[in-house]
Formats: structure tokens, sequence, C-alpha cells
């Protein structure tokens, strides 16, 4: 069945059996990708996917189900299914399905352009990237991985209040891993490229700052455990804001599952804090000018100068607290339930250079690196202790390589000791965002 | 789950321009999902899974492709899509199919599709009530309760016809316990492969006030020291060091690659001689068990390390054919939208002669790692980082006080030749394994084991 067809049959067949509201959520997607070894395709893919969720209410409670199959039969199955699941859950826990008021912001994400490329332009480029990444001095011993993908994705709304939403979004991600060695000795290093204008990708570039940074890591040094004053890079700044942004969400607040209740308006971080939740950034890679449930986003401060302005909203924990969505309100997979997210979230720049940063530290640790942020993370009570690499910086200058420590801390601290935001800013492919930011002193445990 | 015939166009069409080997993989799979947090329902999911992958190969090339519309016209565009990448003359012919007949084993009793979902419920509500009540400090719970049946058929151009149907259910449960400034919380998540029935395997009351004493232990906790030391690891999902450390270097995703420290070790010692590590997908009812893997290869018990030498990998049929290796039963996927690679399935450490209370007292000082939680690894360089639960220090051979934020550090291959004791007390315990063929159930095991001398990384 057409995709516009199925919607439209959804929410009758929904509606005709008892559900009160309702609502479906759309998601196509074709994706091609190709992995390049030794300068051969080793892997090509290609894919076409289709999928809706119905949301609705019955009985004062809300259900969800989905199906990949959209014919006929799976219009009962889904209806049926949402309609048991919704017999479990609380009347407490009722969602709202949004009624469209107001006027959406035009986001431009897909790039037609894009969509004329051929298989042969993207494995060349994948060729490319790895010869540079592999380059010609032999400090580069072999490439780990190295790939090129190109994803397209629709998304559409549509409820039994008469909201119809559709937005397209295209883009390329190159990826490219590099393995340096000397002797025994083994570091990777990686970099990638994201964005959906061709003409700004150069493939040799790309590969040769993934190069650059394994071979920098090489010849790295245990040091002994203590307290160092530190440099988070911002890649580093900005995988941290991504795993624990879940403290700045509404609904984790509300569950007891975030220590910043009752911290509206009050100072949480340091002065030069200022955090931002964006989700009209041009060329954010987590840009969308709707939420999952349909409400419009918003450009919004999350943390002004260290106060903590608001937490981020979907609409029912927006009903509990009596305040407006934020237009936070996403869903991960299609099954998923509409949960939060946060979009282009990022630290804003200072004025500083990473370089003078540095300076300004004199001794200490620059960390370029972390590792194990899924297990050594507890995202409740913000503590952390991660497998961490980097370099040692003394008298200002960049000095040898070190590995094999971990960093430890915890994140609400973290926020209150930052002394400084540099002038660069990094990005995830995710949309987690930060400048490089120096911390007056963190644990390090090593040799 | 599809005609024969359909099946055969589909191969046909994809062998025309040259490919060696052509690969169908169809799946339908229902999921059913129930969250609760501090004992009401927060989510109750459902749905459907549904689609077909296609793969090539070429040389050592490997193309693959996915749809969740399988009707024969796409399908069969689809499959000449692909072929059209290859440039070449028909090579191959279909060999005749051979269906696999082996016994089942995974046997279900209860199947937890056709369970009623209120039944689901009430279990997770009275786990949720035994966290609470287990002590006044435990302010949050959250239970979960995760029922999947996949079915699964793979036919491929050289006689492969194989159907699997994989029923797995898991309960988890977390508490956390709260104090006037800090929260910390302990969790567990027994499965396997196996029905409703699951709740009269385990005691989920008994896994929550488990659950919740982790909680309340490391509440009252100081930091963790940090620094070289030696370190006693716990039994169950201790294994996770194993699995992190050695395991994913020893799948021949990264072996064929050379980025694996492992690769052109086969029957050197590795590992110091009281290790021995198994990879068994036949445990009946294992979370990481299966009748076949996902390219149709009957699972197998795969001896990996014997007395610390390197006995074998783990290889799937692509990464087989770069290495020239036979296949061990080890592809997996976590659903048609990933091409299948090599995989663990239930791995573990096989048990030595240690008492456990004999390691703890000849250790004069150290970290017992009691509860293990997850962690991580780069196989090109080895590096792996782990989080720890629950921990204690050890002083003269006695247990002492909980530390908490610890989070070991090592390289796989130097761990490996560290571990100076294993105990004679094996368990095995459930996680989700992610990497490039996606998130699967796997069963980390061991007994409890010492390293000599590890990282610690910690605040105190």
């Amino acid at each position: 069945m057409e995709s516009e067809r199925f919607l439209e049959c959804l929410i009758q067949t929904a509606l005709a059996s008892g559900f009160a509201d309702c609502e479906v959520y759309y998601r196509a997607s074709r994706h091609f990708g190709v992995t390049v070894l030794e300068g051969e395709v080793s892997d090509y893919e290609n894919s076409a996917l289709g999928g809706v969720c119905l949301r609705g209410t019955i009985g004062g409670r809300t259900g969800y189900a989905y199906t990949e199959r959209m014919t006929e039969d799976a219009l009962t199955y889904v209806v049926e299914a949402a309609k048991e699941n919704a017999a479990l859950m609380p009347e407490s826990e009722q969602e709202i399905l949004y009624r469209p008021q107001e006027a959406y912001p035009v986001l431009e994400a897909e790039n037609t352009d894009l969509e004329k490329l051929t298989a042969e332009e993207k494995i060349l480029a994948a060729k490319k990237m790895e010869a540079a990444a592999l380059g010609k001095d032999g400090s580069i011993a072999s490439i780990d991985y190295c790939a090129l993908d190109t994803d397209w994705t629709e998304v559409a709304i549509c409820n039994s209040y008469g909201l119809s939403l559709r937005h397209r979004k295209n883009d390329v991600t190159a990826y490219v891993c590099a393995i340096a060695k000397n002797g025994e000795e083994v570091k990777t290093g990686s970099h990638f490229w994201k964005g959906n204008n061709w003409k700004n990708f150069s493939p040799a570039a790309t590969g040769k700052k993934a190069a650059a940074i394994a071979a920098a890591h090489l010849g790295a040094i245990g040091i002994s455990s203590g307290r160092y004053a530190v440099v988070l890079d911002g890649a580093v700044m900005a995988r941290f804001l991504g795993v624990f942004c879940g403290v700045f969400f509404a609904e984790n607040v509300q569950k007891g599952f975030s220590l910043l209740a009752g911290k509206q308006g009050e100072k949480i971080a340091a002065d030069c804090v200022c955090l931002r939740d964006d989700p009209l950034l041009a060329g954010g890679y987590a840009s969308m000018p709707f939420d999952s449930e349909g409400v419009p986003c918003r450009n919004k401060a999350v943390i002004e100068h260290g106060i903590l302005k608001t937490y981020l909203y979907n609409l029912k924990a927006a009903k509990k607290d009596g305040v407006a969505s934020t237009g936070n309100g996403f869903k991960g997979a299609l099954p998923a339930p509409v949960k939060t997210a946060a979009t282009n979230f990022y630290l804003q720049k200072g004025a500083r250079s990473q370089e003078e940063l540095l300076q300004e530290m004199g001794n200490g640790l620059w960390i370029t690196d972390i590792t194990g942020l899924h297990a050594g993370a507890n995202t409740v009570s913000g503590d952390f202790s991660l497998s961490a690499e980097g370099f040692l910086v003394q008298d200002g200058a960049v000095g040898q390589p070190v590995e094999q420590i971990t960093i430890a801390g915890n994140f609400y601290e973290l926020l209150q000791r930052i002394e400084e935001v540099g002038s660069d800013l990094y990005f995830t492919s995710s949309g987690n965002g930060a400048p490089s930011v120096r911390v007056r002193q963190m644990d390090i445990a090593g040799k | 789950m599809l005609k024969r015939s359909v099946v055969e166009h589909t191969l046909e069409a994809a062998l025309e321009t040259g490919a060696d080997f052509a690969e169908l993989y169809v799946e339908r799979t229902k999921r059913n999902q129930i969250g609760m947090a501090n004992g009401i329902v927060e989510t109750a999911l459902g749905g459907m899974d549904y689609g077909a992958g296609i793969r090539l190969f070429c040389g050592s090339r490997v193309i693959y492709a996915f749809c969740n519309d399988t009707s024969e016209p796409t399908l069969v565009r689809l499959a000449r899509d692909m072929a059209a990448t290859v440039k070449g003359s028909r090579l191959q012919m279909l060999s005749r199919w051979q269906e696999n007949g082996r016994q089942n084993i995974n046997p279900i009793a209860i199947l937890p599709d056709g369970v009623a979902k209120n039944r689901k419920a009430e279990r997770l509500a009275a786990a949720s009530a035994a966290a609470t009540a287990y002590d006044r400090r435990i302010t949050q719970t959250r239970a979960g309760f995760l029922d999947v049946t996949q079915e699964v058929l793979v036919a491929n151009s050289e006689g492969v016809w194989a159907e699997d149907k994989r029923v797995r259910s898991r309960f988890s449960i977390e508490a956390i316990a709260s104090s006037a400034n800090e929260k910390q919380s302990g969790h567990l998540g027994p499965g396997g492969s196996v029905g409703f029935e699951l709740f009269d395997w385990i005691d989920a009351e008994e896994t929550a006030r488990e659950a919740a004493r982790i909680a309340v232990t490391m509440l009252g906790a100081g930091a963790c020291p940090a620094g070289k030391m030696p370190v006693v690891i716990d039994n169950g999902f201790g294994g996770v060091i194993f699995h992190e450390a050695c395991g994913h270097g020893l799948e021949a995703t990264a072996v064929a690659r050379n980025a694996s420290v492992f690769a052109g070790k086969l029957g050197a010692q590795i590992a110091s001689p009281l290790v021995t590590a198994i990879d068994d997908g036949t445990i009946p009812n294992g979370w990481g068990s299966a009748n076949m893997d996902d390219e149709g290869t009957p699972t197998r018990r795969n001896v990996l390390i014997e007395n610390g030498i390197l006995k074998t990998y783990l290889v799937d049929r692509m990464n087989g054919r770069k290495m020239g290796a036979a296949v061990t039963g080890s592809a997996r996927r976590q659903n048609y939208r990933f091409a299948p690679t090599s995989r663990m399935t239930n791995t573990f450490l096989a048990p030595g002669t240690s008492l456990p209370k004999d390691i703890i007292a000849d250790t004069p000082y150290g970290l017992y790692a009691k509860q293990m939680g997850g962690g991580s690894v780069d196989p090109a360089t080895g590096s792996f980082n782990f989080a720890v639960l629950e921990a204690y220090l050890i002083r003269d051979g006695k247990i002492c006080e909980p530390v908490r934020g610890a989070t070991l550090i090592g390289k796989g291959a130097e761990v490996l030749m560290q571990i100076d004791r294993v105990g004679n007390n094996l368990k095995r315990a459930q996680g989700m394994c992610g990497s490039i063929s996606g998130s699967i159930p796997t069963d980390v095991g061991q007994p409890m084991i010492r390293v000599k001398e590890m990282t610690v990384g910690g605040r105190g």
C-alpha cells in the first residue's frame, strides 16, 4: 500500500475501533554504504525501508504498536496490538497528542544534488580517503576501517486533530580509522566528515587527519596517578554532553533520575558555561523543524552563564509541570515511545583558542579521547571513570602522548569546575558539540 | 516463510553477472516489551519487524542489500541491482537445497508472545515492590520484561536451506538508593532462550533484592583508590573481562583485517596456562544459543584457548574465505538490516581448581570486583575498559570496605598472561553485545579469577 494511503487508513481503522484520538508516525529511509579495504570495495550496502508506529488514546490510556509490513492485514494487527498495550498503561501515564496551532520553522535539509551522485563517484571518494590515510611515509601500517554512507530519511506525522507534517533530509557520512604501528606498539586514529554538500567534502583531508591522530599517539608513556590540571578537547567534552544530556530532561527530573530537580533558575555551572539546544542550526547534524510529536522546534538556552534556564520537555512532561513543550519529544527507533532528546546540544564558544587554553594551564594533561562511556558513566549520579588518552603539557607546550590512564570525576562538578571555554567548536555526528575546556583539576589513574 | 520459487528466482538473479555466492535471509520477529518505573507501567510496546537481506560475494567483496517488501518482483529487482555492480558473466549454478534437521536445543515451555501482558506486568510489580521493601533508602526502581520471537530462513546458492525459530525472554531490574546528595544504582538482568517459564527458573524478587543490596552498599562507599594493584574478579558477569579483553580480538572480523593483537597467533601461548576459554552456542536454552547461526551453519562448541594456547578464532563465511579457515557456526546479526559476521555466543572461562575463599585469603592487598558493569575494547590495540558496579578493598586476605567508581583498564594480551588464580565456581550471566553486525544477545561467564596487576581508575 502507498504510504500516504496507509497512514490515512490506519487513522480511520483506529478511530473506528474505539480510539478517542490517534497519531501515526511514519519513517522511511534509503541507505547506500561502501567500505573499502586496500584500494578495493570490500562491502557494499543498499537498502530501502519504511514503517509506521501508531499511538492513540483509548479509555483514557495511551497505547503504541508498530509494523514494518504496510499491508491491509497489518492495519488490524497494529490497532489490536496498540489496544492491548494501552490496557496495561495507567491513566496517570496518558500521553497527549498535539493539536496544531503554531507555524513551523522552515528547514531545508534535503539536497537533491546528493541523490544524483553515482555509486562510482562515492566509491572513488572512499578510495581516495583510504589512500590519503595510508599516506606514503610508512607511519600508517594499515587501515582499520574506511567507509562512506549516504542516507536519505523522510518522516511524516499525521493525527486525528488534523496534524499533517513531512520532512526530508539527506547526508553523507565518511569515516576512516587508521592504524599506526611502531614495533609492538599499536595506535588507532579516526576522523569523520558529515554533511549534505558534496563540494565541501575533501576525502584527502579526512584521511590525512585520521592518520595524523594515530601517528601522534605513538610513543605513548604511562604517568603516575594523581590530580592533574586538564584541558578536555572539544571532542571529549562533546561526548560528555552526549552521555549526560539526560539530566536536563524534565521527564528524568520528574521521576527522580536527575539531580537537577528544583534547580531551575539556580547556578549549576561556572559563569563561562552557556549551553544551548538549537534544532534549527544551519547544517546541524541533529536539525529538525518539528519533534516526533509534531511540536515545532525552537532554539533555546539551557544554561546561561551558569544559570539553569530550562529543562527539555515533551508534551507529557510539560503538562505535568504546567509549561509548554520545548519541542524535544523525540523517539529513537520507530517502535520506541516518545521520550525526550536533545538536538544540536552544545556548549557555546569562548574567546580563547585551544593553544591559549593549553598555555594558561602551563603544566597538566590535554585529554584527546575517552572510551567506555556506556559503562563507565553513571547517568543518575553523574559519576564517571573512563579510559582516556592524551598528551602531557609542560610550560604550555604539548609533549609526549599518554596512554593507559583513566579520568574520573562527576559531571555536575565538572560543569562547575570549568575555568575557561575555548573558541574551537567540535560536533559529534549525533549533534553534541563543545569547544575545548580547561578544568581546574581531575583525578587521573595511571601507573 | 517464502515460497521456494521466490527464493530460487531471487538467487538466480543475484548470480547472473558473476557473483560466486548468493544468500537470502528472511526474518519475521514479534517483540513485546514492558517497562515499569517505581512500580507503574511506563512503557508497553510491541510490534513486528519484517524484512529480507540479500548478500552476494564476489571474491573478497561483499554486496549487501535489504528491504521490507518481500514480494517476488521487489526481491528480484533488488538482486538484479546488486548483480549490476558485479561486472562479469555467470560462474555459479544453484546447488540443490538440503534442509537442516537438527534437534531443537532450545525447547520452549510457554511461548511468551501468547502470555497476556498483565501477567507479565504482575511479575514486574512484585519485583519492584521487593526492591523497594529491601531498604528505606531505595527511592526508585525500574523493572522490565522483553520477549522476542524471531523466525528466520537462510537459503544460499551452495545448498543451505535452514530455518530456525528463536524465542528469548529477559527480566531486568534496577534499584536506586539515595541519600541527601547522592544516588547509587544496582542492576541485574537474567534471561535466556526460554519462554515465560523464565520466572520459574529465576527468583525475580530475590534478584530485585540483590539489585537493591548493591545500590545500598555502594551508597555508603568511599571513592576507590587509583593505581596498579591485584584485582580479584568474581564469577558470572565478571566474564565481561574476557569478552572485552580477548573475545572481540578472536572474532575473524578483526583477525582477517589484521586488526587484532591476536592475529597470526594460532598455536601460541597467549594466556596464562590456567586459562581455558570456550564459546559454546549449543548450551540448552542459553541466552546466546541458537540451533544455527545466521548463515545457516549449525552452532557448536568452540574451544578458543586451551591451557593458554590459542586454538581457534570465531569464523564466518566471508572472513573464513579471506583467512583460509573453516566456519565455526559463529556468524550472527541483529536482524535483516545487518550482514552477518563472526560474533560470540555464550563465551566463558572454564573452571579451575582454586577455592574462591583461598583466592581472597591469598591476596594481601587489592581490589575485589564483585559485580562488573559493561565495558568496551578497541580490537586493534587490545585496550579495554570496564566499570565495576560493586567493589571492595582486600586487606590481609580479607574483604574490607566497599569502594565506588572503580574502572578497570588494560590491554587484553597483557591481562590474559597475568591471570594467576582461577576458581572452581563457573557462572554465566547475560548481556547485549554491540558490534558491526548490530546488538545481539551473548552470555559472558567465568569462575572467580585473580589478575596479578591491573590499572584501577578511581577518585580516592
